[in-house]
C-alpha cells in the first residue's frame, strides 16, 4: 500500500486540502452520483448539513449550485461542482475544469435552458416578448439575453420550477429542460434556446496558480469524467480467427485500440476493445455473423482516453 | 444417503443490506421471505436464517446454526466461544465505522473516563461496558438501555455506551464522545464441532473463500491501459509488482496492454499519475470476486 503513497509524497507527507463544493437540491444527486462512481465514498445529509468525503486532501462545503459559483469566483472555495448555466446567470468568473455534459445520471446528455410560451399564445418569436412578462429563476442569463436581442419585457423571478405558471401568472419564461416532459405536459413551446445546461466542475483562478492545488482539481476531474464517461462505454472482448481478424479491425471502432493476443497453439486470437454501448446492438450479431466467438460484454467503472 | 446441509445465520438490520449483497455477489441468489425468518439461498447445502446479531454468536455457540455472520461487538457481548472463520469487514466502511464509543452531555462535569466513578452508564452492551470499566479500573453502575440510548443523558443516566456510525444522533443530542470503547468488524463464525466436522468444514471454507472474495471485490478495480513501449519500463516501475501487471504486446504497434488490479482507493492516485506519465486508454473495470 505504501508504495503509491510514497510515489506522491505531496499527497501523505502535508495535510493540504482543498476546499470544494457540492451543490443542494436535485444537483447533489448528481454529483454524488459523480463522486460515487468515480470510486470515493461520500454521505451528506441535508439536516444537519454535512458532506463527507473520504479524501483526506478534499473538504466539503454545501451550497445551492449558483452560490458555488459566486463562492469559487471569490475563493472561498478552490473549487466546486455547480451547472454552466448558473455560472452564466451569476456571470461568477471561473475557470470551467471539466464540464461532464450530463444533468441526470441515466441520460447522458446535456440540458437547456430556453425562453417558453404556451402553444396557443400570441406570442409566436422572441420579437414578441415586448412588453410581456417572463417567470423565470433564472433572472440574469434571461436579462443578457433580452438585452442581446434588443427587447424590453419585464422579468418576474420565481424559485420554483414555473412551468405551470407560464399563461397564467405571466406570458413566457426562461426554464431548464432536459426531457421535454413539462413542456408536453403544460403545452409550451420553445421559442428559443438561450444556453446549455450541464454539469461543471469549476475552479477559482487563483487557486488554478497554486501548482498542488491545480493538480488535485485537475486530478479530480479526470477521475470524475472517467467515471461519467464510463457509463456510456462497455468492455468488449471476443475470440476470432486469423481469416476473420480483417473483417473483424474494418468494423471496430477505435476509441481503443484493440488488444489482440495470440491464444495459444491455435490459429485463433483474443481480442479486447471499448465501445460505445449503443454501437453495441450493431456490433454484436455482426461479429457473430462474421463466426467470432465466446463474445462477452462487460461494464466499465472509468473510462480515461 | 441423506443430503447434509449446513445451517447458517445471516444478520437483520443495519448488518443485513451488507449480508445479501455480498452473498449475491459471491454468486448466490438469495431471497429474503417477507415476515419469515428463513432465508432462501439456491444451494441445497445451505440452510439459511435471517435473525438478530445479537443472537447470531449464541446460537452457534448452542449450535443451532454451524455458521453465521455477526459483529465483533456481539462476540464479545455475549461471550460466545466460537471460531471467527474470516473478517468480512465492509470495504466501504471509511467513513461509517461501527464504533461503540462512551459519551456524555455536552456540558457535563465528567471529562474522563475516571470521572465516571460511582456513576450510571446505559449502555445495550452491558458486558462490553463492564470489561471496559474493569479496564479502566473504574467502578460504575451499568444498566441496560432498550434502546434511544441517546436520549438518556443527563436525566436518566450520567454516560452512555452507544454505537456510532456517522454521529449525527450524538451532535442532534449534545452529546461527546469522551472514548472509543469498542470497535467492530463483521465476521464469518462458525461453531467448534462444525468446524472439525469434515463435510461442514469444507462447506464453511468454501463460502469464507466466495464471501471474502466478494468483500474484495467491492473495494478492488481492474485496470486496463496502453502505453508506449519506450516509457513501459518507468510505468511499471510505478504500478506495485506484487500487483503483477499483465503485459501484452499489441500486435504491428509500438504499443503494450498492461493489466492488474488495484485497490480502489489506491487507484484514485495512480490513474490521474499514470495519464501524467503518458498511458492512453485508461479502462478501469468493476470485479465480482477477488480471490488474492
Amino acid at each position: 500500500m505504501c508504495a503509491i503513497r510514497d510515489a506522491v509524497p505531496v499527497f501523505s507527507k502535508s495535510m493540504k486540502k482543498i476546499k470544494l463544493g457540492m451543490p443542494t437540491g436535485w444537483l447533489s444527486k448528481s454529483s454524488l452520483f459523480l463522486f460515487n462512481s468515480a470510486g470515493y465514498n461520500t454521505e451528506m445529509n441535508e439536516v444537519p448539513t454535512y458532506v463527507k468525503i473520504d479524501d483526506p486532501n478534499i473538504e466539503c462545503f454545501l451550497g445551492r449550485a449558483y452560490e458555488i459559483a459566486k463562492m469559487v469566483e471569490k475563493g472561498t472555495l478552490d473549487a466546486g461542482i455547480t451547472s454552466k448555466d448558473r455560472i452564466k446567470d451569476v456571470a461568477a468568473d471561473v475557470i470551467e475544469v471539466c464540464d461532464f455534459k450530463f444533468v441526470r445520471p441515466g441520460i447522458w446528455e446535456e440540458g437547456k435552458i430556453a425562453v417558453v410560451a404556451p402553444k396557443r399564445s400570441s406570442i409566436k418569436t422572441i420579437k414578441d416578448l415586448k412588453g410581456k412578462t417572463i417567470i423565470t429563476r433564472f433572472t440574469g442569463l434571461t436579462r443578457d439575453f433580452l438585452k442581446k436581442k434588443k427587447i424590453s419585457a419585464k422579468i418576474q423571478f420565481s424559485e420554483a420550477p414555473d412551468e405551470s405558471q407560464i399563461g397564467k401568472i405571466a406570458d413566457a419564461g426562461v426554464e431548464f429542460i432536459l426531457t421535454g416532459n413539462a413542456l408536453d405536459i403544460y403545452n409550451l413551446k420553445i421559442l428559443e434556446v438561450i444556453c446549455a445546461s450541464s454539469i461543471v466542475l469549476a475552479a477559482n483562478k487563483k487557486a488554478f496558480k497554486d501548482k498542488w492545488k491545480r493538480r488535485k482539481i485537475e486530478d479530480i476531474a479526470m477521475l470524475l469524467d472517467g467515471a461519467r464517461l464510463s457509463h456510456e462505454y462497455s468492455g468488449l472482448m471476443f475470440h476470432a480467427s486469423n481469416d476473420m481478424m480483417e473483417g473483424v479491425f474494418r468494423i471496430l471502432p477505435a476509441l481503443k485500440r484493440p488488444t489482440v493476443t495470440h491464444l495459444r497453439g491455435e490459429n485463433w486470437f483474443e481480442v479486447f476493445t471499448v465501445v460505445r454501448k449503443k454501437q453495441l446492438r450493431d456490433l454484436i450479431p455482426t461479429l457473430k455473423k462474421i463466426g467470432c466467438r465466446d463474445i462477452i460484454e462487460f461494464p466499465l467503472r472509468k473510462v480515461i482516453s | 444417503m441423506k443430503e447434509r446441509k449446513i445451517k447458517i445465520g445471516v444478520p437483520k438490520g443495519s448488518l443485513q443490506e451488507h449480508s445479501l449483497r455480498i452473498f449475491r455477489s459471491a454468486g448466490f441468489s438469495v431471497q429474503v421471505l417477507p415476515k419469515r425468518y428463513i432465508l432462501k439461498i439456491d444451494d441445497p447445502e445451505i440452510e439459511g436464517y435471517l435473525l438478530r446479531p445479537q443472537e447470531i454468536p449464541l446460537y452457534i455457540k448452542e449450535r443451532k446454526l454451524d455458521a453465521g455472520i455477526s459483529g465483533e461487538d456481539w462476540v464479545e457481548e455475549t461471550g460466545a466461544d466460537v471460531v471467527e472463520v474470516c473478517d468480512l469487514k465492509y470495504a466501504k466502511q471509511r467513513i461509517k465505522k461501527v464504533k461503540w464509543v462512551l459519551a456524555v452531555s455536552g456540558d457535563s462535569d465528567i471529562k474522563k473516563v475516571e470521572d465516571l466513578q460511582g456513576k450510571v452508564v446505559a449502555t445495550e452492551v452491558v458486558r462490553i461496558a463492564e470489561n471496559y470499566l474493569k479496564r479502566k479500573k473504574v467502578s460504575a453502575k451499568v444498566v441496560f438501555s432498550w434502546g434511544a440510548t441517546e436520549v438518556k443523558p443527563p436525566r436518566f443516566a450520567d454516560a452512555i455506551i452507544d454505537l456510532v456510525e456517522t454521529g449525527t444522533a450524538l451532535k442532534a443530542h449534545n452529546l461527546k464522545v469522551l472514548d472509543t470503547v469498542f470497535e467492530s468488524s463483521t465476521k464469518l463464525l462458525a461453531n467448534k464441532e462444525s468446524w472439525n466436522d469434515p463435510f461442514l468444514r469444507s462447506k464453511i471454507d468454501e463460502l469464507a473463500i466466495l464471501l471474502k472474495g466478494a468483500v474484495e471485490s467491492e473495494k478492488t478495480v481492474g485496470v486496463f491501459m496502453h502505453v508506449d513501449d519506450k516509457k513501459l519500463k518507468s510505468v511499471l516501475r510505478v504500478i506495485p509488482q506484487r500487483k503483477k501487471p499483465t503485459v501484452t504486446k499489441i500486435a504491428g504497434t509500438e504499443l503494450s496492454d498492461i493489466f492488474f488490479i488495484e485497490d480502489e482507493e489506491e487507484a484514485r492516485v495512480l490513474l490521474p499519475k499514470l495519464k501524467r506519465m503518458g498511458c492512453a486508454a485508461i479502462v478501469e473495470i468493476p470485479l465480482n470476486k477477488a480471490v488474492i
